[in-house]
């Protein structure tokens, strides 16, 4: 039986090597980009046609993601505040979803169940979140460690505990997708050997399992892309306010 | 686990990924969410226009549904004043029929009464004047004849029949 985690494996296809830096086109890097070609796809195609006033099934499609991710925005950050990250929080939500749902189509692969990819922007978010607070409100930023209404004592203690936690908002941002996807392919993977190896009067069994895994795994991959960017409003909205 | 062991292929992950992102961002910031967001708040908009157009339409349809109402209730009123005059006006034209009638009828009683008064009052001058001439003409007879009962009975006879053909006389006159 072959391993369930052989298709994490990447595999180079065109290579690229730059300065002793290895910058091959594989196929993860492949598939992410058909993924991100359907959405530029569904929402540039329309968009530059031009929407009308009674919109149609495709445009109601992409006018109620849009006003999701705005309500959301909105809501975490404040409509003034808000306004100018809802572009940016639109497009890490549809690449991270694009990347989840091009993964479940069988051969292809999901670039979010790579700890680095998720790590990547999960720092990128965070450094973000860092240039935002201390734009906005210079050294003043730092009293964010400082929770409101805690007596002066607990202040040394409390700082240590406050960067903690801070410092741990990336690496449960990067670790919660990566751990998601990988588990959710890992599971299909041992159901679908599982159903290849056995005899059909018993293999049908795991192969309805990986029929419904299928299903909870699209429902997955919506959820892990609306929590990655809801929790990306969180923090950027906790640094606006400052608590 | 394939994703911790090919290190190598870290570097052209995060670097395409990255490089996808930004270009993903670009693109969709230039091209789709402008006319997307601005579609949004034009429908936004026009749906609170609407709503507020559609609001103060209520509202004047409101006054105007009082006000004719209103006139409603005045023209009622107007229409029961006009009917109850026309009433009144009825009940004094019938009042003032009945009272000239009943005038015009006791005159024609009184006159007719009248007619009848001087109708007896005649009679009985006439009754009178026949009365006198019939005792002036028997006692003419009388005192020119001395008469036995026989002819005193004749005599009465004849005086009351000169009376009655004089009556009649008069009567066919």
């Amino acid at each position: 039986m072959e391993s369930p985690l052989h298709h994490f494996e990447v595999h180079t296809i065109v290579p690229i090597h730059i300065g002793g830096l290895d910058l091959s086109i594989n196929n993860a890097v492949v598939a992410m980009w058909v993924g991100l070609a359907v959405i530029c796809g569904m929402f540039i195609l329309p968009a530059r046609k031009g929407l009308s006033l009674v919109p149609g099934k495709l445009q109601s499609v992409l006018e109620i993601a849009v006003e999701f991710i705005r309500n959301l925005v909105y809501e975490f950050i404040g409509e003034e505040e808000g306004r100018k990250y809802v572009p940016f929080i639109a497009s890490l939500f549809l690449f991270i979803l694009a990347c989840n749902l091009i993964g479940l189509v069988p051969g292809s692969y999901t670039i979010t169940s790579q700890l680095v990819v998720t790590g990547v922007f999960a720092t990128g978010i965070f450094i973000l979140t860092l240039v935002i607070g201390f734009s906005k409100h210079g050294m003043g930023f730092l009293g964010i460690l400082v929770p409101p209404g805690i007596p002066k004592v607990l202040i040394p203690v409390m700082i240590p505990i406050e960067i903690i936690s801070m410092l741990a908002r990336p690496i449960s941002l990067a670790v919660r997708l990566f751990a998601n996807m990988t588990a959710g392919h890992t599971v299909l993977a041992v159901l679908f050997g599982l159903a290849m190896t056995g005899p059909l009067w018993l293999g049908w069994l795991p192969f309805g399992f990986t029929v419904v895994i299928n299903g909870l795994e699209i429902a997955i991959a919506f959820i892990q892309a609306y929590i990655f960017t809801t929790l990306t409003c969180v923090y950027i909205g906790d640094v606006i306010k400052l608590h | 686990m394939p994703q911790f062991e090919q290190v190598s292929v870290f570097g052209s992950l995060i670097f395409w990924s990255v490089i996808s992102f930004a270009i993903l961002f670009f693109m969709l910031k230039k091209f789709a969410f402008p006319p997307i967001l601005a579609a949004l708040d034009d429908r936004e908009k026009k749906i609170r226009g609407d709503i507020e157009a559609s609001e103060k339409l209520k509202q004047d349809v409101e006054k105007i549904k009082i006000d004719l109402e209103e006139k409603l209730a005045a023209a009622h009123g107007k229409a029961e004043a006009i009917v109850q005059l026309a009433q009144d006006e009825a009940k004094k034209i019938q009042e003032k029929i009945v009272q000239e009638t009943e005038a015009k009828v006791k005159q024609v009683q009184r006159e007719a009464e009248q007619e009848i008064q001087s109708s007896r009052s005649k009679l009985l001058q006439e009754i009178r004047s026949y009365t006198a001439a019939l005792t002036i003409a028997s006692t003419e007879k009388f005192l020119k004849k001395a008469l036995d009962d026989s002819d005193k009975k004749r005599l009465v006879d004849e005086s009351i029949e000169q009376v009655i053909q004089e009556l009649e006389k008069n009567q066919q006159n």
